[in-house]
């Protein structure tokens, strides 16, 4: 019987629940959306092999239900390759939180 | 192929909730259906989603399940059915 | 950490090289987290060997001509060849590179929508989708809306889409959850007997071929 509170089921294993209305709108594809897709796949099994999508999938269900519902599909993709790339020692967290900040300084000189 | 169930087989899907990487849904579990066909052989998503190669290779099936047992109060026809990919370590004959 | 930055460029040199650094085109609102996180992977990456701007430029490619979904050729193809329609049921993988397009290490499953089922299909736990067909998945196939419910009241979202089944009709819900992708064939609308494949592929759209709603010939 699946109980929507049971507390065995993961926050990703939504078959069943009700999240409510279908919004029937379709998005266009953001730049960094593509370009953050399109870092996925180069690195993916397709790729460089760095990782499977079986692992990112992985790192979407340990990001934290607050996480995992508070972000929208390519912000969660983007979050799952970040945790996997930091898990593969590729780089860590600081530095990459150092570069974001570093390139958010650079954009905000640029529009001046 | 290594699998241990044909087409037109009575499956039982193993009632378990390990933690961990699982691509057998929640709904699923326990639930009784009829393989629809045998789709391979291919490498355990369970063990590669933690960085193993995920051999050796595991059969998977597309089973089908009826609707109104899967869901108890299924308003739709007693013929509706919801196929489902279940890997072979997560089926027992029924 | 700012010794370790400067450890690894002095071993790179290659602080200033334009290729690395990202340009984005100026946008009116600031970045946000996972924009600027976007910007940040693919600096680093590139700096320590893990990507070339060359790699980088052929995935966006490929990404941007997913965003042009080859499906609606497939399935007018279908319509037209009863014997490329068998083939791809027998085998997706293998039918769809006779039309030149690689469906990659997934199991393209294909099912036909008939007089007496509707087909439809979902991920539930993710939103696995066949993106070599059909491109990106849609927003509502993403949804948690759509993912958590067509699995367990089909018709009431299909009617939500528009679509009718009667109660004579079997509605076939396909969760598609590893390493399966599906297509649906949707039925060929009455009378289209003699419309050429072009005509036929400009009323299949993307709903029909997840199986949400059905093509018509006007």
């Amino acid at each position: 019987m699946a109980d929507t509170d049971d507390p065995r089921r993961g926050y990703h294993d939504i078959g069943g629940k009700d999240y409510g209305a279908i919004d029937p709108n379709a998005t266009e594809m953001k730049p960094w959306e593509r370009m953050s897709t399109a870092i996925s796949n180069a690195l993916g099994a397709a790729g460089r092999h760095i990782y499977v999508t079986d692992e990112t999938r992985r790192a979407r269900e340990q990001m934290g239900e607050p996480l995992y519902s508070d972000l929208d599909y390519y912000e969660r993709s983007t979050e799952s390759m970040k945790i996997i790339l930091v898990e593969k020692g590729l780089f860590t967290e600081e530095e990459l939180e150092d570069r974001m900040k570093e390139i958010e300084q650079r954009m905000a000189e640029a529009r001046e | 192929m290594s699998g241990s169930f044909a087409p037109g087989d009575a499956v039982q899907v193993i009632a378990t909730h390990p933690p961990g990487h699982r691509r057998t849904p929640f709904y699923i579990r326990g639930k009784v259906g009829e393989i629809e066909r045998v789709c391979g052989d291919f490498a355990n998503p369970e063990e590669l989603a933690y960085g193993f190669d995920g051999l050796p290779k595991k059969t998977l099936y597309r089973v089908r399940f009826k609707q109104s047992h899967v869901w108890p109060n299924y308003s739709g026809p007693e013929t509706d059915t919801v196929d489902v990919d279940i890997y072979e370590h997560w089926l027992l004959p029924a | 950490m700012a010794e370790e930055r400067g450890t690894h460029e002095h071993d790179h040199d290659h602080d200033h090289d334009h290729d690395l650094t990202f340009q984005p085109n100026i946008e009116d609102s600031d970045p946000s987290r996972y924009e600027l996180m976007t910007y940040a992977m693919r600096e680093l990456l590139m700096e320590r060997g893990h990507l070339t701007p060359e790699e980088l430029r052929a995935a966006q490619e490929k990404v941007e001509s997913l965003e042009k979904s080859d499906g609606a050729k497939v399935i007018a193809k279908a319509w037209t060849d009863p014997e490329f329609k068998q083939r791809l049921l027998d085998d997706g993988n293998s039918a769809l590179a006779e039309l030149d397009i690689d469906a990659g290490a997934a199991k393209m499953t294909v099912v036909e929508n008939t007089d007496d089922v509707q087909n439809v299909v979902v991920c539930t736990l993710c939103s696995c989708y066949p993106r070599a067909v059909l491109g990106m998945p849609p927003d509502w196939y993403r949804s948690k809306s759509y993912r958590s419910r067509v699995i367990i009241e089909p018709r009431k979202v299909l009617s939500e889409f528009g679509t009718e089944v009667p109660d004579d009709m079997t509605v076939r819900v396909h969760d598609s959850l590893a390493d399966l992708r599906y297509l649906v064939i949707p039925r060929r609308p009455e009378g289209t007997d003699d419309w050429t494949e072009e005509q036929l592929a400009s009323i299949v759209t993307r709903d029909t071929m997840v199986g949400v709603s059905n093509p018509t010939a006007s």
